[in-house]
Parts: C-alpha cells; structure tokens; sequence
C-alpha cells in the first residue's frame, strides 16, 4: 500500500526500539490515517461553507488534523518505525464516500454529524485508551491529540443542539441514516476480528491479536469508542432508548 | 419495533413520566434476550462473548417505556432504566463502580422527569445506606422499594404456613442478613408472631441494637454472627442476603423448613441436601390491572413464570405513582416498621398490586393461577 500524503518528512532520533514497536506501527498508521482523512474532511466542508468565518474555521481544522498526523509519525520515527497511512484502505474509503456525499449535497449539518460525532467519538475515545498504556511522549501525544478532538467536538455541539432545536424529528432522522451509513463500516472496522480480509492498514498481518502486549484489545476500543458515540448523542438530546437500540444493532 | 429512521418518531419525545425504575440483568442469558430483542429477529443472535464485550461499555439509559393501570382505574405512565450493571460485577470489589452506574441511571431518571424512582434488585442494596450520593434531585423522589418487598416476604411466609398447614407462631424464624433493610423489616414484622427469633447478621453491633428493639417487644430471641452458633434448628428462614448455596443452612434448619430466598441475585434452589425443604423466591408481587411495556419487553425484562409479576421494589414505586404519592417512601438502612408495611400493603391493594404467586428456579410452588411457563428466550 502506498502512502498518500507523505507526513514522515522531518528526521527524529530513534531513542528505543521495543519489541511492542511493530504493534505501536500498526495503531499509529490507523491513527495517522484517520487523521489525513479527517485533514481531507475538514478541507472538502470549507468548500461547501457560504460563510468565510466558517470556511476559515475548517482549513485550521485540517490544518490541526494534518498536525495531529505529523505528530503521530513523529512518534513512530521515534520509536524506529515507519508509518504508513492509506485514506484509499477499505474502511477508510468508505467513511470517506459517505463524507463525500455529505458535501455533495452541501449538507453542513451532515458534514458534522459524521467528523464530530461519528468519527471524532472514535477518535477521542481510542486515543484516550491508547494515551494510557502507551509509553512515553508515545502515550502523551495521544492523550493530548485525544483532548484537541475533544475540543472539536464541543465546538460542533453547540451547532448541532441548536439545529436539533430547530426540528428534533428532521435531525433525529438525519442522524440515523448517517448513522447506518458511517457507523455500520466503523463498527466493522472495529470488530474483533477483521472478518472480511486485511484491512489494507496494517503493514502484515492484522494486529488486533497482538493488542493484548500492549494492555489493550479490540473489544475494549469498540467497546470505549461505542460509549463515547453514545454519549455524545445523549448531550445532543437523542432519547437514550433510541440509541441503544441503533448501537446493538451494529455489526459485531 | 420500528426500527426505522422513523423510529424516534414514533416514541413521545417528552411524555410525562410519572415513575422510573432503574435495574439491571441478573444474568448474562437475561443480558442476551435484552441485546437480542434490540437486534431484532432479522440479525444473528449474539454470542455470550460478545455480549460480554458490548453491555459492560453501555452507559445506562432508558429501554423502554413502562405503563401501569390500577384496578381501580388509574394509570401511571413509567420508564425502565438499565444501569447495565455487569452480572458477573455484583462483587463487592466493584461497589464504587457500580454506584456510579446507579448515579447515573438516577441522572437520566431526574432528566426524563420521572416524579419518583424505585430503585431495583442490587441498585436498591447499593444505594440504601447511600441516598447521599444520588444527584441533585430537583422534583424527583427516590425510594429504595423495600417496605413493599418486606410486605411479599411477610405475606409469603404467612401464605406459605397457612398452605402447609404450619403453626407460625410454634415456629422458629431465622432471618440470615437480619441487619439489613430487608432483614430488619422482616425481624420487627415478623419476630413477635413466631415462637423464637434468630438474627443473623455480620456485623454484632448492628445485631445487637436490632435485638435490643425487638426485645422490647417481649420477643424470645438469639443473635450470632455465625449460623452454628444457634442451638435451635429453624424452620422458617429467610434469606435477606445473598447466599451461594444452601450450604451453610444445613444443619441449621428443619428438613421441611420453609426457606425464602430474598437476596439479590436470587440464587437458593431446591437441592438434593434439602429435598423436603419448601424454597422460594421472596419479595415478588403482580400488578392485576396491567402492564405494558413500549417496545413491547414484556417475559424479557420481566423473567418470570407467571404474568406481570415484578419485583417489590420496582412495585413500591409503580403503586405510590398510581396513588400519586410521590414520596421517599423508602430511604435508608433500617427504618422499616410494621406500621409503614402494613401502610404500602393497603397502597398497593388498593391498585391490585398483590403477593405474587410463589416459586422458585424449578417452578412454581403453586398454580392457582395459569402458568405461562418460562418466558425468559435463553439462559
């Protein structure tokens, strides 16, 4: 797999090379990818944004994403290894085409609903996990990126509570269908095993298996990431019976 | 149950709730019927593992709505609130744990409204000694539920005695957990009407106070921290705390006695060291005007043989809403009298909240009325 955008640019002195590095690789090439293509999103929704305060307010957003990649392949020179990113992987493609849609139909709430609340849930609460058994500034630096996400999507409650306000039913309804779209290849991404081949991130074999060595597994990032999408949905007002029933829904 | 994008539509988004139940699944085949009515029949049932892997990172939330009729006519509209409490996590190793997850299935109860909240099976033990640490209220009132469950168990044995053809007041009574709510509330309902008391409890100090009360009722009784301190053999007991088997009651209790299991989980069953003891499960009742659950939950969230049967707890707050006596009926650790039983007894009467018909995990010890069989999908 060819990495798209280049963000290994810069030298960094390798200080340690652990037996856990090629699990380490593999977590931060899903990271940087997910924040390329969060770069990309931000990047797409300034073109759909009538407003220049807004159109602003998304290029230092994929300014930041783009920040938070480089910062995660620092860490893997770091630690002696290269990480790879693939926005065009599977998964990630997909997440990406229902993003796209979004824009093509210059839906702005659409658009956020799927960076914020979908795709930031995740991020936040994987990056939370991860900032606690990881080493070092390995550790750190995703604690740190896992709080800026965090920012981010309190800057887009107050837009999408407000929205919500204008029509619960439209909005609600809106947000269920993006959820299908987004949430069904998220919760396959995260499932335990990747029962539907490699999933063109990882540089061999899957590393789910191998999460166990560094105090992690993939049911405990589905699990974290899953209670922080519903979280955020309760801030949003969304019944609590009706989410529960979306998320059981997905697939396992 | 639509499980469509319009299916947030088809829900009242703020109706007026009048009672929140907050719970949780005793068992991990309770968890999996829960998880697999929310899946519905079209996806693949989930695999124990999964469901373990899923319901301990569920925060809690509502699962449906709850509607009760009295017999008299009334209504009270309701919401059941799962703590998602593991089953394998009762252990008091994650008793902080497990009280914030009651924090916070309080929270969505005072969000949703809910004029009172019972608080049922272990969130009901968790928070007794507690109240403290429930949020900040607002409107909303909380009872622990456990003056209507003393009433079942008092109104079980008596039931049981009278069926069995059993003098209760020749008997002898032991009342394992007898310091806690539950048990202390059997103890002063029941101990003046046996011949002999035995309180059994962990804590002495707490025993002797208990003793110390009731002796002013002339009782004859013994209390001891340990079963095989008491010379006299039982033959009626009843478990307020939970046991992992019958064992530690051999020896210590008639071979026919009756045995009334009212811990939480419920897990005394008939068993080949005590074939010809009458066991039961305590503190049930069943609502006889109606009860319907939206989506329709009913034999899922509510496991048991015989229809509309719920625990006392939970019962405790659907009666006080139709009597639309929104009050902490029951708070804290300790303070149940006779008086307050027999008070929430004639509450619930009066909306045909009654005793529930008695049985226990190999069926029922009775069928006046029909039974319906298991309900529960797998266990």
């Amino acid at each position: 797999m060819e990495p798209l955008i280049d963000v290994n640019a810069s030298p960094i002195e390798c200080t340690s090379l652990s037996p856990n590095a090629p699990i380490w690789q593999d977590i931060l090439a899903q990271a940087v990818t997910g924040e390329l293509l969060a770069a990309m999103n931000y990047a797409s929704l300034s073109e759909i944004c009538d407003d220049p305060a807004e159109v602003a307010d998304a290029l230092e957003h994929a300014q930041g994403e783009r920040g938070h990649a480089a910062a995660f392949a620092a860490e893997g020179r770091k630690i002696g290894v290269d990480v790879a990113n693939n926005v065009g992987a599977k998964h990630w493609k997909r997440l990406r085409e229902a993003f796209l849609r979004c824009i093509a139909q210059r839906d702005f709430i659409a658009c956020l609903i799927v960076q914020e609340i979908m795709l930031e849930s995740f991020a936040v609460a994987s990056y939370s996990r991860v900032g606690k058994v990881a080493p070092g500034t390995l550790g750190k630096t995703f604690a740190r990126i896992a709080a800026e996400e965090e920012d981010h999507v309190d800057h887009a409650m107050s837009i999408l509570t407000a929205e919500r306000a204008r029509d619960q039913q439209r909005f609600d309804d809106k947000v269920y269908c993006l959820h299908l779209d987004v949430m069904t290849t998220l919760a396959q991404m995260l499932a335990k095993e990747c029962k539907d081949g490699h999933c063109e991130v990882c540089h061999a074999t899957c590393v789910k298996p191998s999460l166990f060595d560094v105090s992690l597994s993939a049911a405990e990032l589905r699990g974290a990431s899953l209670q922080q999408y519903l979280k955020t949905l309760d801030m949003l007002g969304i019944p609590g019976e009706v989410t529960l029933s979306w998320i059981t829904q997905l697939p396992v | 149950m639509d499980h469509s994008a319009a299916g947030v539509a088809t829900r009242p988004q703020t109706p007026d709730i009048d009672f929140a139940l907050i719970g949780h699944q005793e068992s991990w085949g309770a968890a999996a019927d829960v998880v697999g009515f929310l899946r519905g029949p079209e996806r693949r049932p989930l695999h124990d593992d999964e469901i373990k892997d899923i319901l301990p990172w569920i925060p809690p939330r509502a699962v449906c709505h709850v509607d009760v009729a009295s017999t008299n006519g009334a209504q009270a509209r309701g919401i059941y609130i799962d703590s998602f409490i593991p089953p394998d996590r009762l252990d008091t190793v994650y008793v902080h744990e497990n009280i914030a997850r009651v924090r916070k299935a309080a929270a969505c109860a005072i969000k949703a409204g809910a004029k009172i909240v019972s608080l049922g099976g272990f969130s009901s033990i968790l928070i007794e000694g507690n109240f403290d640490q429930l949020p900040e209220r607002h409107d909303t009132v909380f009872t622990t539920g456990n003056t209507l469950t003393v009433a079942f168990i008092v109104q079980a044995i008596k039931k049981l005695c009278a069926l069995e053809g059993r003098d209760l007041a020749s008997s002898t009574l032991l009342i394992v957990g007898a310091t806690g709510d539950v048990g202390s509330g059997c103890a002063r309902c029941l101990a003046p009407l046996v011949r002999r008391a035995l309180l059994n409890a962990r804590n002495v100090e707490r025993l002797r106070n208990l003793a110390a009360g009731l002796e002013a009722d002339a009782v004859q009784l013994d209390f001891a921290t340990d079963l095989q301190q008491f010379s006299a053999e039982a033959d009626i007991v009843i478990c307020a705390a939970s046991l992992p088997s019958p064992s530690p009651l051999l020896g210590r209790i008639a071979p026919d006695a009756i045995v009334c299991d009212a811990g939480y989980p419920k897990n005394l069953s008939p068993s080949a060291d005590m074939p010809a003891a009458k066991i039961f499960f305590g503190g049930l009742g069943q609502i006889t005007g109606g009860m319907t659950f939206a989506p329709d939950f009913n034999g899922i969230l509510n496991r048991h043989p015989f229809p509309d049967v719920v625990h006392g707890c939970l019962l405790e707050g659907m009666a006080l809403a139709l009597e639309r006596r929104f009050e902490p009926f029951s708070q804290g650790r300790g303070p149940i009298t006779k008086h307050r039983v027999d008070e929430i007894e004639k509450i619930a009467a009066r909306h045909g909240i009654h005793l529930g018909p008695l049985y226990n995990a190999s069926g029922p010890l009775e069928c006046e009325l029909p039974c319906v069989g298991v309900q529960h999908r797998a266990n």
